[in-house]
C-alpha cells in the first residue's frame, strides 16, 4: 500500500476554520435529524411516564383501550360545544391523577391544534361557507348581509374542541400505558393476532430503522456543508431512502432466521399476563358514568 | 392527509372502517400465501420503513422541505397487498403513539393511504411501465407517475370524505356537526394542495428510490419483478407469451374503469342537474321539444326509486349527495359484475374450444 | 456414523442470493460434547456455515445432517422433528437486533418455550431462572432497544439458554463487546461445555480461541476447509493465518524507526498481551527498522 503524495500535505484551500457569520438554516438534514430524535425523545418521555406510579398507569391497558373508544366515540356524538368541553375539562383531571404534567398536555394539544385545525376551520365561521344567522356583520355582498354567523362559529368551535379532546385523550393513554401492554390488550381484544404482530415488530424495529437513518445523515452531515442544490439534495435523500430499505429487507430476512431458529413455525404467540381487578371494573364503571352523564346532558341541551 | 379525529362522524368512521376489513383480510391471506412464513417479519419491516418514509424531509424548490407518504413507493417494490398492511400498520402506530391521525378515524386514513393510494398508483405504475426492462429509466418513472397519481386518488378520497359530511350531519338550523366545508371547497382545497407541491414531493421520492435501486441493489427491485427482464439485452432474449400481452390489455382497461371511477366524486360539484341524472319530473321538458315524459323512462325511474332503495331512505333525495355515491357505486359495481362475466364466458370457452397459450407466469 | 456425531456436513456449496459463493465444498463434523472453533476472515462463509447447521438455509449442492437426520427444507417442515430440532440447538447471531425482536426482555427470553410448546407456569420458573442466572432479571420489562450492547448480547444468550439446547451455535459472540463482557462470555462457554454443551463457534478472535475451541475448522477466503485441527496447531501454523487473511504483515512508524510485524486481527485488545497466543505471534514478527538514536 502506497500513500498518495497530495494525502501527506495539509489542504489549505478551505480557508480558515473561523466564523463569517452567515448562517445555513432549515437544511433537510437537520430537519430529520431533528425529527427523528423527537421521536426517540418522545417515545422515551413515553416510557417515564408510564413509569410512574398514577390512576391510569394502575389501569389495566384493556379496560383503558376500551374505555378511550366509547369516550372518543361520545366526543365525536355530542353536539354541544359545552359538553365537549366538559369532557376536555374530564381528561386533564385524569392527567392531573395520573401524575402527567398539565403543561406537557396543554402544550401537547394547544400549540398546534390551532395552527392546524383552527387555521383550517376558521373559513366556516364565515357565511360564504355556512350560511345562517349572520351575528357579527362584516357589510355586504350583492345585498346580502355577510359575516360571521352563529351557526359558523358553531361548527368551528365543535371541530375545535372535538380535534383537541380527542388528542389529549389518546395522548394521554398512550402515554400511560407501556407499548407491550397497549399490544397485550388489543389482542386480548378484538384486534387479529397476525395485526398485533406485525405491529409489534414494526414498531421495535422502526428504532433500528431510524438509528440508520440518524447515522447516515450524521455522516451526511460530517461530510460536507448544507448542499443548497435541490436536485442533488433530492438525490441524496432517495439514496437514503434506498438504502434504508436495503437495511429493512437484509433485517426482516434476519428476523425471521432467528425466530425460525427458536421455534416459530408461522403461528405467533405471546404470553397474556395480568387480570382485571376490582379497581378496573369502578375504573370502567366510571367511564361508562361519564359517557352516559355527557349523552344525557347532551340530549337534555337538545 | 392525516385526518384526525373530530373531523369525521363516527358512521363515516364505521363505513370506512368496514371497507377497509374485507381488504385487511384479503391482504393478509394474499401475503401468506406468497411469503408464508416470512409474513411477519417482511411486513413489519416494511411497515417500519414506510413509518421512516414518512419522515423524511423531501426538499422542494422554494427552499422549504416536506414530506412524502410512500405508499405507492412500497407497492412498487412489494407488491400492492403488502403495501395495504405495511402502510396500516405505519398509520396505526402513528395513531397510537404520536397522536397523528384519529383513532376512530384510523379506517377512513387506511381507506384513503393503504388502500387507494396503492392501489391506484401501482395499476398506473403498472400501466405505464409495461413490459419495460428492469433497470429502464421508463420503470422508474412509471412508478413517479404512480406515485403522484395515487397520491392525488387518495387525496381525492379525503376531499370526498371530509366535503360529504356538512351535507350529511347537521343540525335542524344548518349547523354542521363535523368537518364544515362542502365537496365543491374540500376537493379544489386539496386538490391544490396535493397536485402541486405534495404530488410532486410523493413523485420525487418514489423516482428517486427507484432510480436508486436499479443502480445500486437490483435484487431489491427483483422481489415484486420476478418476470420481468433485467434490461434490453435480457428482454429481447425472452419470447413474451401472448399470455402477457392479453394480460396487459386487461389493466389498460384497468386504468381506464379505475380512472373513471375517480372522476366520480367530480360529478358532485357540478351546479344544476345533468340531464337524465335525477327524477324525469325535474327534466325541462320543452327544451329537448318534449311534451311529457316518455313512458320508459318514467317506468324505469319509478324502478329504481322504489324497487331498489327505497327501503333505504335515500329515495326520496333525503340526502341526494349520498344517493349520488351510492349509485355511482352500484352502478360500477354492475358495470365490473357484467365484464367479469363476459370476460369468465369468454375465457371457459376458449379453454373449452382452443388450446391455451404461454406458459403461466409465477403467481404473485 | 459414530453414536456421538452432532453435524455431519459432506461437500456443502451454498450461493447467496443464487449469486455470490458462500459455501464451496465444504466438509465436517461435530461431535456430541466438544468445542469446535470455526475460524476464517470477514466474508469467507462462517455465519452461512453456522445457518446451514441450524438447518435456516439449505445448501444448493450436499448434505447436511442433524441428529442423524438429514436437514432438508421437508425434513425441518415435518413439525415433530422441527421442534425437536428447534429446541436442541440453540443459535446466537452475530447481530443481537435482529435476534431481539419483541417488545420486552421477558418476551423475547419466553418466545422459544412458547413456540416449542412448553406450558405456561414452566415458562416463567424459566424465564425467571434464566435471567438471573445471566443477571439480567432487573432487565425484565425494558424494551430491547433501550439496552447497551453487552445487555443485548446477555439477552440474546438468555433467549437462547432457556429452551436448555444441546447444541450452541456462536456466530461471533465476542465482536463488539467491551473487554469484561467479552470475558464474562468466555467463561460462560466454558461454564456451558462443563455442563454437557456442544458448542460451535464462529470466530476470528485469535486470542480467545483455545477458550472457546478444542478444534479449529479454517475456512479459506475459496470459501472452503483449508485445515482442521487443536487451537496449538492451527495457532502455530502462522503461513496457514496469513493466507487466510486471519493475520497479516504489517508495516508501521515508530518515533525510532520502521519495523514490520504479523499481528492477529485484534492486536489493538488490550487483553491481549495477557493471552499466550499474542506472545507466541510476535516471536514470529522480524525486526527491519534500525534505531536511529
Amino acid at each position: 500500500m502506497t500513500t498518495p503524495e497530495w494525502l501527506t500535505r495539509p489542504e489549505t484551500r478551505f480557508g480558515p476554520c473561523t466564523c463569517c457569520g452567515r448562517r445555513s438554516k432549515g437544511d433537510l438534514v437537520e430537519k430529520t435529524l431533528a425529527g427523528s430524535s423527537r421521536l426517540i425523545r418522545s417515545a422515551m418521555f413515553s416510557a417515564d411516564m408510564a413509569a410512574r406510579d398514577g390512576f391510569l398507569q394502575r389501569t389495566d391497558a384493556r379496560v383503558k383501550v376500551v374505555a378511550t373508544v366509547a369516550l372518543l366515540l361520545v366526543v365525536a356524538l355530542v353536539h354541544h360545544v359545552a359538553v365537549v368541553i366538559g369532557l376536555y375539562a374530564a381528561v386533564l383531571v385524569l392527567g392531573v391523577v395520573s401524575r402527567i404534567p398539565c403543561r406537557f398536555l396543554l402544550t401537547r394539544v394547544w400549540c398546534f391544534v390551532p395552527l392546524f385545525t383552527g387555521v383550517v376551520v376558521l373559513p366556516a365561521a364565515f357565511s360564504f361557507v355556512t350560511p345562517g344567522h349572520v351575528v357579527v356583520p362584516l357589510g355586504t355582498w350583492f345585498g346580502t348581509p355577510v359575516g360571521l354567523t352563529s351557526q359558523g362559529l358553531t361548527t368551528a368551535a365543535l371541530v375545535v374542541t372535538r380535534v383537541a379532546t380527542s388528542i389529549s385523550l389518546v395522548v394521554l393513554v398512550t402515554i400511560t400505558t407501556p407499548w407491550p401492554r397497549l399490544l397485550a390488550a388489543l389482542r386480548a381484544l378484538f384486534v387479529p393476532r397476525a395485526f398485533v404482530v406485525v405491529l409489534a415488530l414494526a414498531y421495535r424495529y422502526l428504532f433500528d430503522l431510524l438509528n440508520t437513518v440518524t447515522d447516515m445523515y450524521e455522516a451526511r452531515k460530517a461530510r460536507a456543508p448544507r448542499d443548497h442544490d435541490v436536485a442533488r439534495s433530492r438525490a441524496f435523500v432517495a439514496a437514503t431512502a434506498g438504502a434504508t430499505f436495503g437495511k429493512a429487507h437484509a433485517l426482516s430476512e434476519e428476523v425471521y432466521l432467528a425466530m425460525v431458529a427458536r421455534g416459530y413455525a408461522g403461528q405467533a404467540t405471546a404470553i397474556d399476563r395480568g387480570r382485571i381487578a376490582c379497581a378496573d371494573v369502578y375504573v370502567f364503571a366510571a367511564a361508562v358514568t361519564i359517557v352516559v352523564a355527557a349523552m344525557g346532558v347532551d340530549h337534555v341541551l337538545h | 392527509m392525516h385526518i384526525p379525529d373530530g373531523y369525521l362522524s363516527p358512521s363515516t368512521c364505521a363505513v370506512a372502517a368496514g371497507a377497509m376489513t374485507p381488504v385487511w383480510f384479503t391482504a393478509g391471506r394474499r401475503l401468506r400465501k406468497v411469503v408464508t412464513h416470512r409474513y411477519a417479519p417482511l411486513v413489519a419491516l416494511a411497515a417500519a420503513y414506510c413509518f421512516c418514509v414518512m419522515m423524511f424531509n423531501v426538499p422542494i424548490p422554494d427552499g422549504t422541505t416536506a414530506h412524502a407518504i410512500g405508499g405507492v413507493l412500497i407497492a412498487v417494490l412489494l407488491g400492492p397487498w403488502a403495501a395495504v398492511v405495511a402502510v396500516s400498520v405505519a398509520l396505526a402506530i402513528q395513531a397510537l403513539f404520536f397522536g397523528d391521525g384519529g383513532v376512530l378515524a384510523f379506517g377512513a386514513n387506511a381507506l384513503n393511504m393503504a388502500f387507494v393510494m396503492p392501489f391506484v398508483g401501482y395499476g398506473v405504475y403498472v400501466s405505464l411501465a409495461g413490459r419495460a426492462p428492469l433497470q429502464s429509466r421508463r420503470r422508474a418513472v412509471a412508478a413517479g407517475a404512480g406515485a403522484y397519481v395515487g397520491l392525488n386518488a387518495a387525496a381525492l378520497f379525503a376531499a370526498v370524505e371530509l366535503g360529504l359530511q356538512p351535507a350529511l350531519f347537521h343540525t335542524a338550523n344548518g349547523t354542521p356537526l363535523y368537518a364544515p366545508f362542502r365537496l365543491s371547497q374540500t376537493i379544489p382545497a386539496l386538490a391544490l394542495a396535493h397536485l402541486t407541491v405534495a404530488g410532486a414531493v410523493e413523485c420525487a421520492l418514489t423516482i428517486g428510490v427507484v432510480t436508486y435501486l436499479q443502480r445500486a441493489n437490483v435484487p431489491l427491485l427483483r422481489l415484486n419483478h420476478r418476470d420481468v427482464p433485467l434490461d434490453d439485452a435480457e428482454a429481447h432474449d425472452r419470447r413474451l407469451s401472448e399470455n402477457a400481452r392479453r394480460r396487459g390489455r386487461g389493466r389498460v382497461a384497468l386504468l381506464v374503469f379505475g380512472i373513471g371511477a375517480l372522476l366520480t366524486p367530480i360529478g358532485l360539484l357540478a351546479q344544476g342537474n345533468a340531464f337524465g341524472e335525477d327524477a324525469p319530473a325535474d327534466l325541462d321538458l320543452h327544451r329537448y321539444h318534449l311534451q311529457s315524459v316518455p313512458n320508459g323512462l318514467a317506468h324505469y325511474a319509478g324502478f329504481w326509486h322504489h324497487a331498489l332503495l327505497a327501503g333505504y331512505g335515500f329515495g326520496h333525495d333525503a340526502h341526494p349527495i349520498f344517493g349520488y355515491v351510492v349509485s355511482a357505486i352500484v352502478g360500477m359495481a354492475a358495470i365490473a359484475a357484467v365484464a367479469f362475466l363476459l370476460v369468465a364466458l369468454l375465457g371457459r370457452a376458449r379453454s373449452r374450444y382452443g388450446p391455451r397459450s404461454g406458459a403461466r407466469s409465477v403467481p404473485r | 456414523m459414530s453414536s456421538t456425531e452432532v453435524f455431519a456436513v459432506a461437500d456443502v456449496h451454498y450461493r447467496y442470493l443464487e449469486r455470490f459463493v458462500a459455501l464451496a465444498g465444504v466438509s465436517l463434523d461435530v461431535h456430541a460434547g466438544e468445542r469446535v472453533g470455526l475460524l476464517g476472515a470477514n466474508g469467507c462463509g462462517k455465519s452461512t456455515l453456522l445457518k446451514v447447521l441450524a438447518g435456516l438455509v439449505h445448501p444448493d449442492r450436499g448434505t447436511v445432517s442433524g441428529f442423524g437426520k438429514e436437514l432438508t427444507e421437508a425434513a425441518l417442515e415435518d413439525e415433530q422433528f422441527a421442534r425437536g430440532f428447534r429446541a436442541r440447538v440453540g443459535f446466537v447471531f452475530q447481530s443481537s437486533d435482529a435476534q431481539l425482536f419483541s417488545p420486552t426482555v421477558r418476551d423475547e427470553v419466553a418466545f422459544g418455550p412458547l413456540h416449542l410448546g412448553f406450558d405456561g407456569a414452566e415458562i416463567e420458573q424459566r424465564v425467571d431462572d434464566v435471567l438471573a442466572l445471566l443477571g439480567i432479571a432487573e432487565l425484565a420489562d425494558r424494551a430491547p432497544y433501550q439496552l447497551s450492547g453487552g445487555e443485548k448480547k446477555r439477552v440474546a444468550i438468555a433467549s437462547v439458554l432457556v429452551t436448555n439446547p444441546d447444541v450452541l451455535l456462536f456466530d461471533e459472540p465476542t465482536a463488539a463487546l467491551d473487554p469484561r463482557t467479552q470475558h464474562w462470555l468466555l467463561d460462560l462457554v466454558v461454564e456451558l461445555h462443563r455442563a454437557g454443551k456442544t458448542i460451535v463457534c464462529a470466530t476470528h478472535d485469535l486470542a480467545s480461541l483455545d477458550q472457546v475451541a478444542d478444534r479449529c475448522i479454517v475456512l479459506s477466503e475459496n470459501h472452503d476447509v483449508v485445515a482442521i485441527g487443536p487451537p496449538q496447531e492451527i495457532l502455530a501454523d502462522v503461513d496457514l493465518l496469513e493466507a487466510t487473511n486471519l493475520v497479516h504483515t504489517h508495516e508501521h512508524r515508530h518515533r525510532n524507526g520502521i519495523h514490520t510485524h504479523r499481528h492477529d486481527l485484534d492486536h489493538h485488545r488490550p487483553s491481549i498481551s495477557a493471552n499466550w497466543e499474542a506472545d507466541e505471534l510476535r516471536t514470529h514478527s522480524t525486526e527491519r527498522g534500525t534505531p536511529t538514536s
